[in-house]
């Protein structure tokens, strides 16, 4: 990936940039310059940390660990081939899997336990899924559905590569999967609403995303957005709870969907604080002419200058009753 | 459901029975499901069949667990998942492959090796297991499934 961006970005989505960062702004544009660094889960399914720290620096890779609490977490530091990660023979056997750190947040933050039913309502490629089944221990069941059966089989592959023995995959509209499910009576421990979103977050890896880029897509994406969380939090258990996140800065996208949510679920659902191992900011209560709810403002906000990540978004919305 | 299929007790202990037979193996640490008439599917999960049967009229259920073997005429043929998982219970019919033939083993290649053996043996390189492969005669033929493989060095 070269220093240059080969894009250019929209003057509007500049706008709103500028309205979200403020002074910050000049750091943003710059970070984006710069690409992404190299991240790798280590799959605990397969194989230890210490264990794969060891294979990989034997084959001259420099690495660190940059969480304490997570050693399954690895940065490479040296200048890899493009494509060298997903080439290696650790890699193809499962012993890890190549993910942007930002990607990994959403599961520090739902934290699945051994036992648990979990939903994962939009999982495909899977890297998500995979890393729920470790927290898991390959116990309880993970339900993970996607509605593209392309996307699906990329999951179903993915799957068996990390040896998630766990998980069943279901293919059906998100929304619809969730009336069903709760026709069914299912009840679920922790659901991961990982919503499809314009990808705003995206930018360092992804250049396709400023060229789709455009507010129609926003406003429209939100809707399925509020629709998937609503629809999650109906078969939620009491207790239960859910982490919606997205990959993308737009405010329409993260705390409206959520403050429907809690509009929706009144009295029923709370947000709750997060703890991760890395800098983020709070959530927005206001944006244009919207007012939010002040629980927003236990959500995160990753933007890509400060942790040197993708951008991200994500809220703990838990059921009290 | 659909065309997957649970195995009955009786069924399962069959599969465990041949898989100890030819790899001395004891416990398949899981549900078998039946996928088609030859390939097999370990989930560790705790849905019992009632449950499977309430989500099957939710949505269709593309997969359960993830592949572990197929059947091949009266034998069984484990995935590189299968082996993994059953490696600390593989007493027998283990090839140990060296890192030269380790990695022709993962670009796909059949190997030009005279084992001694007929069928299928484990392909192993020091703790890695790597699948299944057919010992004959003058070669062990290659299972590995193409998006599992080592490219090739001078390939783009």
């Amino acid at each position: 990936m070269g220093s240059k961006r080969d894009y250019e970005l929209k003057p509007l989505f500049l706008e709103r940039m500028q309205k979200l960062l403020g002074k910050e702004m000049p750091a943003y544009l710059e970070i984006l310059k710069k690409p992404i660094q190299n991240s790798i889960r280590c799959n605990t399914l397969k194989i230890s940390p210490e264990e794969l720290l060891s294979r990989l620096r034997n084959k001259g890779w420099e690495i660190i660990q940059p969480f304490k609490n997570h050693p399954e977490v690895m940065i490479i530091k040296n200048d890899l081939a493009p494509g060298e990660l997903g080439r290696s023979m650790e890699h193809l056997l499962g012993y890890y899997y190549v993910q942007e750190i930002a990607s990994m947040l959403p599961i520090f933050a739902l934290k699945p336990k051994p036992r648990e039913l979990v939903l994962d309502l939009a999982a495909a490629p899977g890297s998500k899924t995979s890393q729920i089944a470790a927290e898991m221990k390959n116990t309880g069941t993970i339900i993970a559905n996607d509605v593209s059966i392309g996307r699906l089989k990329i999951l179903a592959s993915n799957m068996e590569r990390c040896g998630a023995t766990n998980s069943i995959l279901t293919k059906k509209d998100g929304i619809a999967l969730c009336k069903r499910l709760k026709q069914e009576g299912f009840l679920f421990d922790k659901i991961l609403v990982d919503a499809p979103c314009s990808g705003e977050g995206t930018l360092r890896s992804s250049s396709a995303t400023a060229r789709m880029w455009n507010p129609k897509t926003i406003k429209s994406l939100s809707r399925l957005q509020k629709g998937l969380l609503t629809s999650a939090l109906e078969i939620l258990r009491p207790e239960g709870e859910i982490v919606y996140s997205t990959c993308t800065h737009a405010p329409e996208e993260n705390e409206e969907v959520v403050d429907f949510a809690l509009n929706e679920f009144k009295g029923i659902v709370k947000v709750e604080e997060i703890k991760l191992p890395i800098k983020c900011r709070p959530g927005l209560t206001t944006w244009l002419d919207n007012q939010y709810s002040k629980q927003l403002k236990l959500s995160c906000r990753i933007y890509p200058q400060d942790n040197d990540t993708e951008g991200f978004f994500l809220a703990k919305i838990k059921k009290i009753k | 459901m659909n065309n997957i299929k649970i195995l009955d007790t009786e069924e399962h202990a069959e599969i465990e029975n041949k898989l100890h037979k030819q790899f001395g193996t004891d416990i398949i640490p899981g549900i078998l499901v039946m996928r088609g008439s030859e390939r097999l599917f370990l989930f560790t999960g705790n849905f019992d069949e009632k449950e499977i049967n309430k989500l099957e009229k939710c949505a269709f259920i593309e997969r359960m667990g993830i592949y572990f073997a197929k059947i091949v005429d009266d034998s069984l043929r484990l995935s590189i998942e299968g082996s993994q998982i059953l490696k600390e219970q593989i007493k027998k019919n283990i090839f140990e492959l060296d890192e030269k033939q380790a990695e022709e083993w993962m670009k796909g290649h059949e190997l030009p090796i005279k084992t001694g053996s007929h069928g299928f043996i484990i392909m192993k390189h020091e703790g890695d297991f790597l699948g299944t492969g057919k010992a004959s005669n003058e070669k062990i033929g290659n299972f590995i499934p193409k998006n599992r493989r080592l490219r090739e060095r001078n390939s783009s």
